[in-house]
Order: C-alpha cells, then structure tokens, then sequence
C-alpha cells in the first residue's frame, strides 16, 4: 500500500551549491539520497512530494558544508502481509513467476500459483497447469496476496516479496471471470 | 553581526574562508584570490550569513 509519511531529515549542502536557491538545492539533495532507497520501517520511498520546513543552518568544524534539519512529505510503498495486490507478469522462470506490483516485483512460486501441477513451458516461456491447461506468460495481468516481505536495506534489489495466488477470487483476471462465471452458472 | 568575542570571529571567518575554497559564492567584490583573506573582507563588511548560537 502507498503512504503519504512525513519525514524528518538533515541534509548536508555542500558549500558550492549555496548560491542557488536553498529549497531547490535540498529538494534535489533529497530526492538523490531517499528516492528508490528501502527502509525496514517505512517501505520503498517513492518520490519526495514536497518540502514542508527547513530548519537553521549548522555549521560542523572542520566541513564547509552546513547541514540543514529539514521536514518533508514523502510518498512511501510499503507491502503489507496479506495486502491484496494486482500486478502484471514480468518474467518468467522455472520455479515461479516475477510479478510488477507498483515499484516492486514480487514472486509467486510455482507452488503458489493453482492447486493444479504446474510445469515450466520453456520454450514459450509460460507456466502451464496440468489439469486445467491454464496458463500464465509475460505481460499477463493477476490478483494475488502477499504472504512473505523481506525488505533489504543496503541493497533495494535484493528485497523479497512473496505471493500466493491458491485462493478463491485470486489468479489471473481470465481465470478469476471464468471461476465467477461458472459459480453463476451453476 | 557585531560584538562577537575574539573566538567567534576566528570561529566565523574559519569557517567563512573554509565554504569560500570550497566553491561558495563570494559575497564582496574583490580581486582578493586567498580565502581567509576574502573571509576577513567579508567580515569587516559585516555580510557573512552566519550567526552565533551561544548556549
């Protein structure tokens, strides 16, 4: 789920900079040193929206630099256990599929995806099920629910999502229609 | 700007001169090349943005 958050930061101005306009100058700073950047607590930060205060200047010994204190809101992801998602397919591979959701990607291990057996298509790259000859490739849009989040913070990339798509009204959108279908049919 | 004691003023022009040589913009006109020199120029004028706090 997104969140607007305020945040509280100091920023360093480095002294060839202070020419310019000083709310431009640490919006800019900001947004290089926290946008993309994960934190345990709050999520993926996304994208600085604006800057609400900027607190006295201080001066350090032995650094030109002045370092401002600054308050700012913040537009943050962060993925919730049992948070219900839409995402769309990226890539497939042979133990599940890399799914987009928002600035994410989030996993849906084969053994996730359908009660069905699933096999790896690899010539066609697509994750076919046995029985019900359902299919997901790249590019296919889902529901799923985010059962395993393990944010890391040094390295955004390396951060894990996992979801599950084996329950009632989860899958792809087509399968889902089918399954409303066919209950209403009965 | 006035009435700073002696290790204020060192304390100020420190680190006035210190911004200057690291590419702050200079704030009087000068053809003054050695930042502690500007820094000193800049004080005697009195335009150096920076205050002290005293606690």
């Amino acid at each position: 789920m997104y969140f607007k958050t305020r945040l509280i930061n100091t920023v360093r101005v480095p002294p060839d900079l202070l020419g310019c306009e000083l709310d431009l100058v640490i919006k800019d700073l900001l947004c290089e040193s926290l946008e993309g950047r994960i934190n345990k607590k709050l999520g993926m930060i996304v994208v600085i929206i604006n800057l609400v205060e900027i607190g006295e200047g201080k001066i350090l010994t032995g650094d030109g630099g002045i370092y401002y204190e600054t308050t700012f809101d913040a537009l943050v992801y962060r993925p919730q256990i049992q948070e219900l998602v839409k995402g769309r397919v990226v890539e497939i591979v042979n133990f599940g599929a890399f799914v987009e959701i928002g600035p994410m990607d989030g996993l849906v291990h084969v053994s996730q995806i359908s009660d069905d057996f699933i096999s790896y298509d690899e010539k066609n790259g697509r994750l076919v099920c046995r029985e019900s000859n359902r299919a997901i490739s790249v590019g296919d849009g889902l529901m799923a629910r985010i059962v395993a989040v393990s944010l890391n913070e040094t390295d955004p990339g390396e951060s894990k999502i996992g979801l599950t798509m084996r329950q009632p009204a989860l899958g792809k959108f087509e399968w889902i229609e089918e399954d409303r279908r066919r209950a209403e049919s009965d | 700007m006035k009435k700073f004691t002696k290790y204020e003023k060192a304390r100020i022009i420190g680190a006035r001169a210190l911004q200057i040589s690291m590419g702050a913009p200079v704030l009087v006109k000068t053809d003054e090349m050695d930042p502690i020199e500007i820094a000193l120029l800049e004080f005697e004028k009195g335009v150096i943005p920076i205050t002290v706090r005293r606690k």
